[in-house]
């Protein structure tokens, strides 16, 4: 119980600081700094793609979940595989979008475009790769025979985060990549 | 938490089964227990206090006469710069955190914190961010563009040497261990608190950390956004606060003030806490206006989100963004100053015991109305135009960070230092400290409101001979020095008490609530049994049943539950 | 030197109001100082008499447990929010009053401040200056304060209220001096290793006086009066002095130093520090970091003679 609380105030306060990277990232992009064209450096299919991976990730990790309180450890291990590769292709995607960025001169140093944006989805790369770390050891406990009582907290806990980890990337996804195209679209 | 029996601990090592009474510094250093690291907190304040205070007299010395040439402005820019810094992350910031995880859970008679283990985490992590903080001082020099660092000066091409690196780096270490320690104490108080203690009558220090932690939680992480962006600008060459790559210099000043802003009320809310413990013991009678006390809290923390342009009012905002940040920072002044109120009403009738816990307790009144008046004054826009950036702010700051924290702190420590150690500091001795202290703090910090009225902008390594600021600059320097020794005299007395100070009892203060049931110190278990909690006097309702609160006062207590213990 | 320069050098303190934006502000401090000395003076009295008169006494009983009072806790916060909601309305009052929007207002001055000395130019004349402000007393000028390199601040007490200069943006400040005299001030934004010698003067004249100095600073630098005047020209000219420092008339045109064209005829030197002589002309010279460590300036190994030819150039350019 005391780690649902704990967890939800940590997912409260990173919550936070996305918030001011997102603040940020949206007060730059009104100012002449962020051309359109910048936005045009970036692969929207390829990257929703990618998105759908990781969302999906986390309806594995429900799944995981709830195998879990039923006692289903076969199962459990089979789902906490599955999230731990989709979360990775994810994460492999993001990799290649930022390969072929830094080869069209798109980097950190740049522009402001490059700065923002490179800041803000690093930040969640980083925040999904401590995820998958945590998964990973669940996952090796798992296996190792731990987490044989359903009454441990430990799914519902790493739950919370790994969801919320989702949560923020369709937000930053929303701002960074649709946005912008919707703004073309509608002119 | 009753009566159920317990495994007595071991009064002796038992090798065989790998158990150890042992004190020795590997046990210290990989202790999980909350007053241990309690403690552990307390000596790392105490350290970086020495050290803050040496560079601060530093500073002073060279402002003691006009156009001195004691220290080169490299030096000196480096010294004051972590002055501030080292004062607000590794002196307050730990002591109030070293009360905070002894004493909450002895407050709600728990036996530690809800995560131990991450509790030695938190502790560590700070420490490891100070020592990396001054490691720049080897490391190619210290950070030198202020305490809150303003950007483009923040930039690497204005500012090459590696001090603002360690800077980031040293602040985002203690701000991990800072949020993670908040995170422990929500969970801690919201879980851990004997079944019968509901909020309602909770002790007022437990409610200000409560209050407190997340104001912590939702203001560092502004903070920790500002530094790694300023690492990605300085080694990466971003281009957030720098208006050649088209960045903001003021977006720093944004993000560094949202969490500035709250970082103080930070700082005070515990402090409010502790001076909520202390007059109603010294004072003999209830806390006047607990929930005015708690309401006050609350509106602070909220409204702490409100107010942060009042640090940028000189920066052309314009006058409707004045206006508003105006409006919220004179009205964040009155939950912030009614509580004097409640504590003086709680002096009034009452039969007032002058220990040196409350001799600090009531200094702090006069002293922190005054900071509070300078404070409200900037509120006031027009005149925050002239007296911003001066000596003036030094001063206000110095009123409440001292007046204000530091004299909480102190008179907390005075009040629970037996429970602490054991043993009873020397009390004429520290009747003195208690006078050397503030008449230098006065003497030091009165003169600089006029110094600013007068013309001197802060962070100056020098001033010219004008008329006035020779005598009051050496004036405030033989305050700082003053202070110095009192300082001293301080460590003395702590080490003296500690060697041999009259053995302390459980009870040395007919104190109120349940950190005082348990011996002085608490054993490493700290209770086997816990009293009947019903009010949020619960000690005092043990040791005087005909008058319990929860009798006289049920409206601000529970009733007994048909199954609790009785006498 | 020009004797109408030395008629006051006024106090430097908020309270020596020589203009309506610093009398206002003066009027609403002295407002607001009334009110704070009555609380202080309220909560030092009632603690004093509090203190002594429920001193603890011997096996005293235990004094009466009152836990609150509705009445008394609504005048504890009422009070309070009155005074505060007075003050604001006062405040804003000033507020607009002191710096209204300029909106599209031509500033009369733009000053930029740099690491560590101001840059002054007029809008509508040729000049161009550094440190020593000149100004017309009795017209309500606007102030453009701009920022080269990081952020500085533009504040004199005695004429009203500071504003910060950031770069990348306009500030304005309104200010109408009352009376002239020489306004010391201060940079109030710490940006770097010489914010304290970045000192400001301004002098303020009146409207027959200002507008002599600003034809006489218009006009080109003034030729070298004599024949070590002359090398010490030919010197500055030839050694990278003009990529950094301009002198109007002649190739130096350089803006990353102070402009020179008419520095003979400032008072002070290195924004502030020294009294402008020879003497601390040549120990500049000499070397920059000794004076002022940190400057901008580079040493350059000039021997004692060239710097002598130089100082007498400089101290001739009037």
């Amino acid at each position: 119980m005391e780690n649902k609380l704990m967890i939800k105030l940590v997912v409260g306060t990173e919550a936070m600081f996305f918030l001011s990277l997102i603040m940020a990232y949206v007060y730059f992009s009104l100012t002449p700094g962020f051309t359109p064209q910048q936005a045009d450096h970036l692969d929207l299919r390829s990257t929703a793609i990618f998105s759908i991976f990781l969302f999906s990730s986390s309806f594995t990790f429900w799944r995981a979940e709830t195998n879990f309180k039923k006692g289903n450890m076969t199962r459990l291990k089979g789902w906490l595989l599955l999230t731990l590769a989709l979360g990775l292709t994810f994460l492999v995607g993001q990799g290649t979008e930022y390969a072929r960025l830094l080869q069209e001169n798109v980097s950190i140093g740049s522009s402001l475009f490059g700065t923002s944006f490179f800041t803000l989805t690093g930040f969640h790369g980083l925040h999904v790769f401590a995820g998958l770390l945590v998964i990973a050891i669940i996952t090796g406990l798992t296996f190792a025979g731990d987490y044989n009582r359903s009454t441990s907290s430990v799914f519902t806990t790493v739950g919370i985060y790994w969801h919320f980890v989702d949560i923020v990337w369709l937000l930053v996804f929303g701002i960074v990549y649709v946005f912008p195209h919707l703004h073309k679209i509608t002119g | 938490m009753t009566d159920i029996n317990l495994v007595p601990e071991p009064q002796e090592s038992l090798p065989d089964l790998s158990v150890s009474n042992d004190q020795g510094i590997l046990q210290w250093i990989s202790s999980v227990d909350h007053k241990q690291i309690g403690i552990l907190y307390l000596w790392l304040s105490v350290l970086f206090l020495v050290v803050a205070g040496s560079e601060i007299l530093l500073v002073r010395l060279q402002l003691a006469i006009p156009n001195n040439h004691l220290l080169t402005p490299e030096v000196y820019n480096q010294l004051f710069t972590m002055h501030g810094t080292t004062m607000i992350f590794f002196v307050a910031m730990p002591a109030i955190f070293g009360f905070t995880t002894y004493f909450v859970p002895l407050m709600i008679g728990a036996n530690d914190m809800a995560f131990p283990r991450l509790n030695a985490f938190s502790f560590w992590t700070t420490f490891f961010g100070g020592s990396l903080l001054y490691f720049s001082f080897i490391a190619g020099g210290a950070p030198d563009a202020g305490w809150f660092n303003y950007a483009p000066l923040n930039q690497y091409n204005y500012s090459s040497s590696p001090g603002i690196d360690y800077y980031c780096a040293g602040l985002l270490f203690a701000g991990i261990g800072t949020v993670t320690a908040s995170v422990n104490f929500v969970v801690t108080i919201l879980y851990y608190r004997v079944p019968s203690m509901s909020l309602k009558i909770m002790p007022l220090f437990v409610w200000m950390i409560l209050i407190n932690s997340f104001l912590v939680l939702a203001a560092f992480p502004s903070l920790n956004a500002a530094l790694a962006m300023l690492l990605l600008d300085r080694q990466l060459h971003a281009h957030f606060f720098s208006a050649v790559g088209g960045g903001s210099a003021i977006l720093w000043q944004h993000l560094f003030w949202l969490f500035g802003h709250p970082e103080v009320y930070i700082v005070i809310l515990p402090i409010f806490g502790i001076f909520s413990e202390v007059f109603p013991v010294f004072s003999r009678k209830p806390i006047f206006g607990y929930s005015m006390v708690v309401g006050s809290g609350i509106a602070i923390a909220l409204l702490a989100f409100g107010v942060w342009v009042h640090h940028m009012f000189a920066t052309g905002l314009g006058n409707t963004v004045n206006g508003f940040f105006a409006a919220s920072s004179l009205l964040i002044g009155v939950p912030t100053g009614v509580k004097i109120f409640n504590w003086l009403a709680t002096m009034h009738g009452g039969a007032i015991r002058f220990s040196v816990s409350m001799l600090f307790a009531i200094a702090f009144l006069i002293e922190f109305t005054i900071g509070g008046l300078s404070g409200i004054s900037f509120a006031i826009v027009p005149i925050d135009w002239q007296l911003t950036d001066t000596y003036y702010v030094v001063a206000h700051l110095h009123f409440v960070f001292i007046g204000g924290t530091l004299f909480g702190l102190l008179s907390g420590l005075f009040y629970w230092f037996p429970k602490m150690s054991g043993r009873v500091p020397d009390l004429r001795l520290s009747k003195w400290f208690f006078w050397l202290f503030v008449a230098g703090f006065n003497i030091t910090f009165l003169v600089q409101h006029a110094l600013g009225a007068m013309g001197m902008p802060r962070r100056v390594y020098t001033y010219p001979d004008l008329p006035g600021w020779g005598i009051l600059n050496l004036i405030s320097t033989i305050g700082a020095f003053l202070m110095a020794a009192a300082v001293g005299l301080l460590v003395y007395i702590l080490i003296k008490a500690l060697k041999k100070g009259v053995i302390a009892t459980d009870d040395p203060w007919d104190a109120n609530t349940l950190e005082w049931t348990t011996t002085s110190p608490p054993g490493l278990k700290n209770f086997d049994r816990i009293i009947p909690v019903k009010s949020a006097r619960p000690f005092r309702d043990y040791k005087r049943p005909a008058d319990a609160d929860w009798k006289t006062n049920p409206a601000d207590s529970i009733t007994a539950k048909p199954n609790s213990h009785g006498k | 030197m020009p004797d109408h320069l030395f008629l006051n050098i006024s106090g430097s303190s908020i309270f020596d109001a020589a203009s309506p934006q610093a009398v206002r502000i003066r009027q609403l401090m002295i407002e607001f100082i009334i009110a704070a000395t009555a609380i202080l003076l309220l909560v030092a009295v009632l603690t004093t008499y509090i203190s002594v008169k429920y001193r603890s006494k011997r096996q005293q009983e235990e004094p009466k447990q009152i836990i609150g009072n509705r009445t008394l806790e609504l005048w504890m916060v009422g009070v309070p929010l009155a005074l505060v909601t007075l003050f604001f309305f006062r405040s804003m009052a000033t507020m607009n009053a002191v710096l209204p929007d300029p909106a599209g207002q031509h500033p009369d001055v733009i000053i930029t401040g740099h690491q560590w000395f101001w840059e002054a130019v007029y809008p509508g004349t040729t000049v161009s200056t550094a440190n020593e402000i000149h100004l017309p007393v009795g017209k309500k000028l606007l102030l453009q304060l701009d920022a080269a390199d990081v952020i500085h601040d533009w504040w004199v007490p005695a004429l009203g209220g500071k504003m910060d200069m950031i770069p990348g943006r306009n500030n304005y400040l309104w200010v109408t001096i009352d009376r002239p005299g020489i306004y010391e001030g201060a940079c109030s934004e710490f940006c770097g290793q010489q914010h304290a010698w970045m000192r400001i003067r301004v002098v303020a004249q009146l409207p027959p006086d200002y507008a002599q100095w600003l034809n006489r600073e218009a006009a080109a630098a003034r030729m070298p009066q004599d024949a070590l005047a002359r090398s010490g020209a030919a010197l500055f000219m030839e050694s990278t002095c003009g990529s950094c420092h301009r002198v109007r008339g002649t190739t130096a045109a350089g803006i990353a130093g102070p402009d020179l064209t008419h520095f003979g005829s400032r008072i002070t030197m290195l924004t502030g520090m020294l009294e402008n002589d020879s003497a601390n002309l040549n120990h500049w010279l000499t070397d920059p970091q000794q004076v002022k460590p940190g400057a901008h300036m580079p040493r350059f190994i000039f021997a004692k003679d060239s710097i002598r030819s130089l100082t007498t150039y400089l101290e001739q350019l009037k």
